[in-house]
């Protein structure tokens, strides 16, 4: 029994999905609505993996009573135990590439776009909230820092120059996966991977958060290779599960970004 | 043959030197000091433009990262399998390795620079340190070191670096209670990963990590020290800051 925690199919999100279209595996897909703190409320036996959250939100994925967490592994999971297309690259040094791209882009997209998203889509949501609900709701979520990611948000912590240094650094992984599909059709190898699928799920709303950093003119291999994937039917049916209509207008909290400034 | 670029068998550099060690692969060792800044040198910049450390070369293949780089060694190399055969077991190895990595790791390796790199570098004189940082390719490095060299943590960063380090501990405590080793049951990377960077929690860490807090810890780590490829890996070490593993030994506790 495979059983996905869904929802809007963006970022952190999309990963697993476009896996399991791509696998035209069956599932049991649950939905969570983030923006009213659902997530939070998934019943997962306080299991320690899926109460930390490596990227602090994300989905979460039941196989057979094991709880699995963290997009990128979880895609690394699925490619690994389900039969149908090959999205494992096949060599060891593509997987060494697969396996750094997932950590360097995870590591600074993985922080960045949800800033940038969730300033843009997802505070205006939340103040027609009411706050007093929402900080009660918080109150007892685990790590502190995940509970801290969102009063931030209701807070309006993130000021102009937040938001312009997040921009700033965008550019350096914005311009490594550039300089990749310059010697490569694809991330990881010479086939299209679950590699693509990670950087994908993050890259493809960078032209709406950030359009003067992802565009034809600036980064031209980058925008053919978002609309190769973009057109695989796999991606469409992963995109076709949205209940808005609008999923690269959802965002999360992301990974925290690095404490060493 | 393969070589390897690291500084001592500690935190990113101890991962690979521990796992080809595991796997008895042979390299060729290049030692590079840290506290002198060898990695930030013109030879080795030709070898890794980022000026991190570790660094692996292997035939055309340079390989910088050092978690993904235990993945590629296991993967590349014969020798005892250091992942999981079973699914379930290699996702929980490398979603601990991330928290390790992601998580763990930072807030420990805070303390670590404001404790011992930064007191270790700090004598030295102003222009020759801020020439050395002025060699750093990587933003986010030389923030590190700038913070290292003239003591620029706060004290509320270093609160909650210590705060984490706490609340980590007692996470991997408690996992260590439901699993024998990080991935289940199997010795995998993630031990390996995660020795390099708790096996002197015991000494830096002793109100947090110690017998009576947190043995399953305590003996994890042991386990692991008494394995002859740490032994091994240990002996490469040039300073004292190896000879804390001996910590391990069961006739301290």
């Amino acid at each position: 029994m495979l059983e996905l925690w869904t929802s809007e199919p963006n970022t952190f999100f999309l990963k697993p999905l476009i896996a399991l279209h791509e696998k035209r595996a069956a599932f049991t897909a649950r939905w969570m609505d983030t923006d009213a703190l659902a997530h939070f409320s998934v019943d997962h036996g306080g299991e320690t993996e899926a109460t930390l959250h490596l990227e602090r939100e994300g989905p979460l994925l039941n196989h057979d009573g094991t709880w699995i967490s963290g997009s990128s592994f979880m895609l690394e999971y699925l490619a690994e135990v389900l039969p149908g297309e090959d999205l494992l690259p096949s060599g060891a040094i593509d997987r060494y590439e697969a396996h750094a791209s997932a950590q360097f882009l995870g590591a600074h997209l993985g922080a960045l776009v949800p800033i940038l998203g969730c300033v843009k889509y997802l505070a205006p949501r939340l103040a027609a909230h009411d706050r007093a609900d929402l900080e009660r709701r918080l109150l007892t979520v685990q790590p502190l820092e995940r509970r801290n990611s969102w009063l931030a948000l209701i807070d309006g912590t993130y000021t102009p120059q937040i938001l312009a240094t997040a921009r700033e650094r965008l550019k350096h992984p914005v311009a490594r996966v550039e300089s990749r599909l310059a010697r490569a059709e694809w991330l990881a190898g010479p086939r299209y991977s679950i590699a693509d699928i990670d950087a994908f799920a993050m890259l493809r709303v960078i032209p709406d958060l950030a359009p003067e950093l992802v565009n034809a003119a600036a980064t031209p291999r980058l925008c053919a290779w978002l609309a190769r994937i973009e057109s695989r039917p796999a991606v469409a049916a992963a995109l076709a599960t949205t209940r808005s209509g609008n999923p690269a207008q959802h965002f999360v909290p992301g990974v925290e970004p690095s404490r060493w400034g | 043959m393969l070589r390897l670029y690291h500084w001592e068998p500690n935190a990113n550099s101890g991962k690979p030197m521990l796992t080809l060690a595991e796997k008895g692969v042979p390299f060729e060792s290049h030692y590079l000091d840290l506290l002198k800044f060898d990695q930030h040198q013109p030879d080795y910049l030709k070898v890794n433009p980022d000026g991190t450390i570790p660094a692996m070369v292997h035939g055309s293949n340079v390989l910088t990262e050092s978690t993904p780089m235990m993945e590629y060694v296991d993967d590349q190399f014969p020798g005892p399998p250091l992942k999981p055969a079973d699914a379930i077991e290699r996702w929980r190895m490398r979603w601990w390795m991330r928290f390790f990595d992601s998580y763990f790791a930072p807030s420990l390796s805070m303390i670590g620079w404001a404790v011992f790199v930064g007191p270790s570098v700090r004598h030295r004189p102003r222009a020759e340190l801020e020439a050395a940082i002025a060699r750093i390719p990587l933003e986010s490095r030389r923030i590190a070191w700038r913070k290292a060299m003239f003591n620029e943590f706060s004290a509320e960063e270093l609160d909650e670096s210590r705060r984490r380090v706490s609340f980590c501990t007692g996470v991997l405590e408690e996992h260590l209670g439901k699993h024998e080793w990080i991935a289940g049951r199997t010795f995998s990377l993630g031990d390996i990963n995660g020795f390099n960077l708790g096996y002197a929690l015991p000494l830096s860490q002793p109100d947090r990590c110690n017998d009576e807090k947190t043995p399953r810890i305590m003996e994890w780590l042991r386990r692991i020290y008494e394995r002859p490829a740490t032994k091994q890996t240990w002996k490469l070490g040039r300073t004292a800051m190896a000879e804390r593993v001996k910590f391990l030994e069961r006739a301290h506790a």
